[in-house]
């Protein structure tokens, strides 16, 4: 497969600081997205690596083709598993230079990953050690000059190893509750920092690009979260929410703004670039708003909250649910709150559906039945589409299967997709 | 008749930038198109849209849209496309409408919020 993809695979050796590019064979091997990352993994997981990836179509036109991820053996399940990319995270990798990255092995001193047009280096990060991942992301951008680097870092959390470590993905925490930060904490792996710069080839890319739009005409676009909670049927975390929203915000080719941007150190209705540095915060996933929110949490605090983990690079979502049984209003009582966690053993939503997360984790709510949500998850992952907008959104599945085709010359549907696992 | 912007209606999914760099390079990347997505204050969430034309520069800012000669960007709306790494914008081609490609404009086609309109 020649196209979709753009590069070789990087395989980071961190024991010898040294990097090689070798063939991708695994993606005709075992297919694209998930399905190649495992392979890789499987390939060195005598050196317990950590595997970055795309899907399919990351990074394309096709509706809500932001989805990359991160697969590791994770401390909290002892089990492979893997967490999103998202936001524009995982259209940066694809587009990086490096179709997969393989990182193996540990530094004995801290360093970052640079990955840029098919450029990798390792990076000393003695200077980055103890800084939350708010400042590593300022840091690493502005070293580098450049605001637009996608920075996967971890906070003190993931320094520590602790299980309920996360990465974050930029300044806003992600949906890694497996604690595959804390794996690149025992790796001395402060950051992964992407820019992508690449182009992605189609195999008849008119018939893509006319297939991609016809799918994203047909899709639901939406802001907010009250869909999901609707569903769910869950409090409406919007109308929490409401006095401090300032705007909606997608992940890469979305149409569905479920992310939200709230303020809370000035008025949400400030549209100047001047102003507080630090205004607020993006909830970018729902279930740990609805945490706290469940637990009668005011909306402000809970948002001093949810930020408060992100700079830690603690896993939003167990952290909430450990936190929601004692409201705080205290900012400096919620820091206090944030360092003391433990971690909560159970990650999943406060809708309490008994799903079986497994490998894919509880990132993807649980708007259906196992089935449904466990089919949802692979197609994601195996095509880089959000699952929850697969869910949500309209998507026509069988369509998105048929832009395979196009793309890279592939055939694929469901039961080809379920063969892979 | 040009590409403008509701910039509040943007939540800024690149789609457009997609949909114009497939317009110039019959691939997909976020470097090449004519229509900009501004996103580097990630942090203060201020994110606009600008377009270049063979005129001016248009800056869909949160504040408030206005046009701007092409070397005055950098004084009204930050760093040229938002990065040092983007293709500088004053390389980039000018929004043609997609007339060379005989298509209504591709970007305000694909805009799932309705955040570009023509005028």
């Amino acid at each position: 497969m020649d196209t979709m993809y753009y590069g070789d695979v990087l395989v980071v050796d961190l024991d010898a600081g040294k990097t090689e590019q070798v063939d991708f064979d695994e993606l005709d091997e075992a297919g694209p997205g998930l399905p190649a990352g495992i392979a890789l993994y499987n390939k060195y997981s005598d050196s317990d690596p950590l595997v970055l990836g795309s899907g399919l179509f990351t990074g394309t036109p096709v509706p809500g083709a932001c989805l990359g991820f991160m697969i590791g053996k994770s401390p909290v399940t002892g089990e492979l598993a893997v967490s999103p990319l998202s936001q524009f995270a995982g259209a940066e990798m694809k587009l990086s230079g490096f179709s997969a990255v393989v990182i193996k092995g540990a530094a004995s001193k801290p360093v970052y990953l640079w990955l840029h047009d098919g450029v990798a280096d390792i990076k000393d990060a003695s200077s980055l050690r103890g800084l939350d991942t708010w400042q590593t992301t300022d840091t690493v951008r502005h070293d580098m000059g450049e605001s637009l680097i996608q920075v996967i870092s971890i906070g003190p959390a993931g320094e520590a190893a602790t299980n309920l470590a996360s990465y974050s993905i930029n300044y806003w925490g992600s949906g890694d509750s497996a604690a595959l930060g804390a794996v690149m904490g025992a790796k001395n792996l402060k950051a992964v920092a992407l820019r992508g710069l690449g182009m992605l080839d189609a195999e008849e890319p008119a018939d893509f690009y006319e297939q991609a739009l016809e799918l994203l005409g047909n899709a639901t676009a939406s802001r907010g979260f009250s869909g999901v909670c609707a569903s769910l049927d869950a409090d409406d975390i919007d109308e929490w929410l409401r006095p401090m929203i300032h705007r909606y915000r997608s992940c890469f080719a979305c149409p569905s703004a479920c992310a939200t941007f709230v303020k809370y150190n000035e008025p949400a209705s400030v549209m100047e670039p001047e102003g507080v540095e630090e205004p607020g915060m993006l909830v970018a996933d729902a279930p740990a708003a609805l945490w706290l929110k469940s637990g009668g949490w005011d909306a402000e605090p809970a948002c001093r909250a949810l930020e408060a983990m992100a700079r830690a690079g603690v896993d939003l979502l167990r952290g909430a649910r450990e936190l929601s049984a004692n409201p705080l209003d205290d900012p400096s009582a919620i820091s206090a709150a944030v360092r003391e966690l433990k971690g909560s053993e159970h990650a999943g939503w406060p809708s309490g559906e008994p799903l079986e997360y497994g490998l894919f984790g509880p990132w993807v709510p649980p708007l259906g039945s196992q089935d449904e949500w466990l089919a949802a998850n692979r197609a994601g992952y195996v095509l880089g589409i959000c699952p929850t907008l697969i869910m949500t959104g309209g998507i026509d599945t069988a369509a998105l299967f048929q832009l395979c085709g196009s793309a890279a010359g592939l055939e694929m549907d469901s039961s080809s997709v379920d063969g892979m696992f | 008749m040009r590409v403008m912007v509701k910039p509040l209606e943007c939540t800024g999914c690149s789609l457009c930038e997609l949909a114009c760099g497939y317009h110039w390079d019959e691939a997909f990347s976020i470097i090449s198109s004519s229509i900009m997505l501004y996103r580097a204050d990630e942090k203060k969430d201020y994110m606009g849209v600008i377009v270049k034309t063979e005129e001016d520069l248009f800056l869909g800012k949160p504040e408030g849209a206005e046009a701007v000669k092409l070397g005055e960007l950098q004084q009204s709306a930050g760093a040229g496309g938002g990065g040092a790494s983007a293709k500088p914008v004053l390389i980039r081609e000018a929004c043609d409408m997609c007339e060379s490609a005989g298509l209504e404009p591709q970007c305000v086609a694909i805009c799932p919020q309705n955040a570009l309109y023509l005028e």
